[in-house]
């Protein structure tokens, strides 16, 4: 018996399978990307009966093709044995499609079980699925669960134990739960007897010659074999067509009470995907979401306010009290209190809000969403798929940018990388929350949405402009599955959004750590040391240097250009950088706030500047973060610098525009 | 006629798919493949429609929608 075991959820998109994951797992969980991609890998740990189980969550693919690089990714991992049991998440609501991926893993004869989920969905329907006989056609074990309500989870691990256990015999016993037709079958067989020879150490030659029946490129690369006499032609049509015939015939023996009720779905769909109503609504939810956002963020605020500054207070005691000296004091309330500290503040708004962005994803809206966009989107040369990750943008634009991914056409995929950063994202929200409170009083809301509205314009106008260029003329049409609504799962919503806050928290003690530290430095010495003012700092003559390119922006000052350019480690330290600029402790704070406006108004800052600061802090060059996936995602410099000429241009010339304008009316 | 010119409200039966090798790959591997059933539940002005195909709903663009053959209406 083994103390550690290995084992990986596969699955159909919108199957349940992250919602089993971390019914299992729940926040103990690791996220990174598939080693030199940028697919999300999560990995979790978990006890069952004294044993270390730790799963790995594939990514969610309607098949094990090698069309899509996730497609690719999920089947080396499971051909090279990296999992010890693999689990098959099957949506039993949709029994019929997802048996299609259940076929080509019974196929790769690995030690296997099926968990059929959404069960409580099936039951609601008032149907039925006979399990036994389900699991008596596919020749596995068949589990039923109910991931939701954390149903069956115990009995699935210990299926999954069984298999493992017994994994050897499973291996030997031949296993075919179907053939082809016998056409299909004699060219199996002539391939699987040229292939033994040639390779008589493989394991699986049956699925070999599947594959090579399919043309299926990575295959064919990697095993050099002449066949063309055998597969004069490509029988993926016919293989794909035989397998859902199976698939048909299973789900007809096994469903009881087979109906197509008018679901809640579809009545909801009547509304929401409405010609007429779809994109209101999609405004109203928008709406509501940066409500809650600014209001119910702000009030929240207001307690980690106070929390830091008891925090600050306290330590600046201790720290007199143990006489560290006013340099080591000021580094650290000065530098690392006001920075960091002035982050941490922001953390309600932004937990809200990717709240939200979980509650529309997890609950299906998210695909209404690309549809009832299809149209405008189409406008600007892209599929309303593309709008996922233009939305996503409005939470962080790293995995924004790695969402574009899910597009299959590379062109769409690289004008979508190139707009998305103009949707803003909620780093950049503490600056609008800061600046609008402080110079527009009662329209402090309305001036931050304006950012928001003013960030989709930009991405529309840019998406626009590159229409123009041949390379992104045409685009691809729209393909997504709308899965059946329901009720967002707590947990499930909850580890999302926790796991965004963990992220802005770790950038906090990090990024934004390190920057606050650099920044106190360039800001309190020059080349004779100390320097004993700001004024003749390092990071004075640097920024000193931009004041004719920002001067006709409103923008000529030297600690606003310190400001912007250190955003560029991340945009929340455009806040905290302004707090160590103007010496305030606490700078989200009602006197926090008070210091900034006097000291912003003794530069000479008004109203028009301070928006126009805002529009240039929406629009100018992406966080370093950003810039590292779009040269990851785009594999060139090229790109990157287009990227970034792009923004910053666009930045300038907005700016530019409102502040002449403004200045002249 | 083409899954452009369906009715809302009605089921047909694909005959072919006429479109790029990778786009009619990626439709039967989601089992829209001859002769199965497609219901179509939505259409907007702009051409794109909403269609259920073996028990799940698709979104599906004009373009796309202008490349999938089918016949044999039943309500």
């Amino acid at each position: 018996m083994t103390d550690n075991l290995k084992i990986a959820f596969i699955g159909n998109p919108n199957c349940g399978k992250t919602t089993l994951f971390n019914a299992y797992t729940g926040a103990n969980l690791k996220t990174a990307n598939w080693p030199g991609v940028t697919v999300e890998k999560k990995e979790g740990r978990f006890v069952f009966n004294q044993k270390n189980i730790f799963v790995t969550d594939l990514p969610g693919t309607y098949s094990l093709s090698s069309y899509t690089l996730e497609e690719r990714l999920s089947r080396k991992y499971i051909i090279d044995e990296e999992a010890d049991v693999i689990i098959d998440v099957v949506d039993a609501s949709a029994l019929e499609r997802n048996l299609y991926l259940a076929l080509q893993l019974i196929e790769l004869r690995k030690p296997l079980v099926i968990a059929l989920n959404m069960m409580d969905v099936v039951e609601e329907r008032g149907m039925r699925i006979n399990i036994s006989k389900l699991s008596e056609m596919l020749g596995v074990k068949v589990i039923p669960v109910c991931a939701r309500k954390r149903k069956g989870l115990d009995e699935l691990m210990e299926n999954v134990f069984e298999v493992f256990e017994k994994r050897d015999e499973s291996r030997e016993f031949n296993n075919l739960c179907f053939t082809y037709s016998d056409y299909i079958e004699s060219k199996i067989s002539e391939i699987v007897k040229r292939f033994e020879t040639k390779y008589p150490y493989t394991k699986n030659h049956r699925w070999y010659a599947i594959k090579f029946l399919e043309h299926d490129d990575e295959v064919k690369k990697e095993y050099i074999i002449n066949l063309d006499d055998i597969v004069e032609k490509n029988y993926e049509d016919e293989i794909i067509k035989q397998k859902y015939d199976f698939a048909e015939n299973i789900s007809h023996k096994v469903l009881i009470n087979k109906t197509e009720k008018n679901l809640l779905t579809d009545k909801i769909d009547l509304a929401v995907t409405n010609q007429f109503f779809a994109i209101p609504i999609f405004f109203c939810i928008m709406t509501f979401i940066f409500f809650l956002t600014f209001f119910v963020g702000d009030y929240l605020k207001g307690y980690i306010e106070e929390g830091i500054t008891i925090f600050s207070d306290c330590l600046l005691i201790l720290l007199q009290k143990i006489n560290c000296g006013e340099f080591v004091s000021s580094l650290i309330i000065d530098g690392i209190i006001a920075g960091v500290g002035g982050i941490i503040t922001f953390l309600p708004n932004i937990f809200i809000l990717f709240i939200g962005l979980a509650f529309l994803e997890d609950s299906g809206y998210m695909s209404r969403a690309a549809y009832a966009m299809d149209g405008i989107m189409s406008k600007i040369g892209l599929s309303g798929r593309a709008f996922i990750p233009m939305l996503l943008g409005f939470g962080c634009t790293v995995p924004a940018i790695m969402a574009s991914r899910t597009l299959e056409n590379s062109r769409d995929r690289l004008k979508t990388i190139l707009i998305t950063p103009f949707m803003s994202c909620s780093a950049r929200l503490p600056i609008y929350l800061i600046i609008s409170e402080i110079f527009f009083g009662d329209y402090a809301v309305f001036a931050a949405i304006s950012m928001y509205i003013i960030g989709i314009l930009m991405a529309v106008l840019v998406a626009l402009i590159l229409n123009k260029f041949k390379l992104f003329k045409e685009h691809s049409d729209l393909l997504i599955e709308l899965p059946e609504y329901k009720i967002p799962n707590l947990r499930t919503v909850f580890i999302y959004a926790w796991e965004k806050v963990k992220d802005y928290l770790t950038k906090a003690g990090t990024t934004i750590f390190v920057a606050s530290v650099i920044l106190w430095f360039l800001l309190n010495f020059n080349i004779n040391g100390f320097s004993g003012g700001m004024e003749n700092s390092f990071a004075a003559e640097i920024s000193k240097i931009l004041i004719p390119v920002m001067t006709p922006l409103g923008l000529g000052n030297w600690q606003i250009i310190t400001a912007l350019i250190s955003g560029i480690a991340a945009k929340e330290v455009v806040v905290s950088s302004m707090s160590i600029l103007f010496n305030i402790a606490n700078i989200s704070s009602f006197e926090g706030r008070g210091k900034l406006y006097t000291a912003l108004s003794e530069i000479g800052f008004s109203n028009i500047n301070a928006y126009s600061f805002m529009l240039f802090s929406l629009l100018y060059i992406p966080c370093a973060a950003t810039i590292g996936i779009i040269k990851k995602e785009t594999g060139s410099f090229k790109w990157v610098c287009i990227s970034l000429f792009l923004q910053f241009i666009t930045a300038w010339s907005v700016s530019f525009l409102f502040y002449t304008v403004a200045v002249n009316i | 006629m083409n899954l452009i010119d369906g009715e809302k409200g009605f089921i047909y039966k694909v005959k072919s798919i006429n479109l790029d090798e990778r786009v009619k790959r990626r439709f039967e591997i989601l089992g829209m493949i001859k002769d199965t059933d497609i219901l179509i539940l939505n259409k907007k002005r702009n051409g794109s429609i909403i269609i259920k195909l073996r028990g799940t709903r698709f979104a599906i663009g004009k373009k796309f929608a202008e490349g999938v053959e089918i016949g044999g209406v039943s309500d």
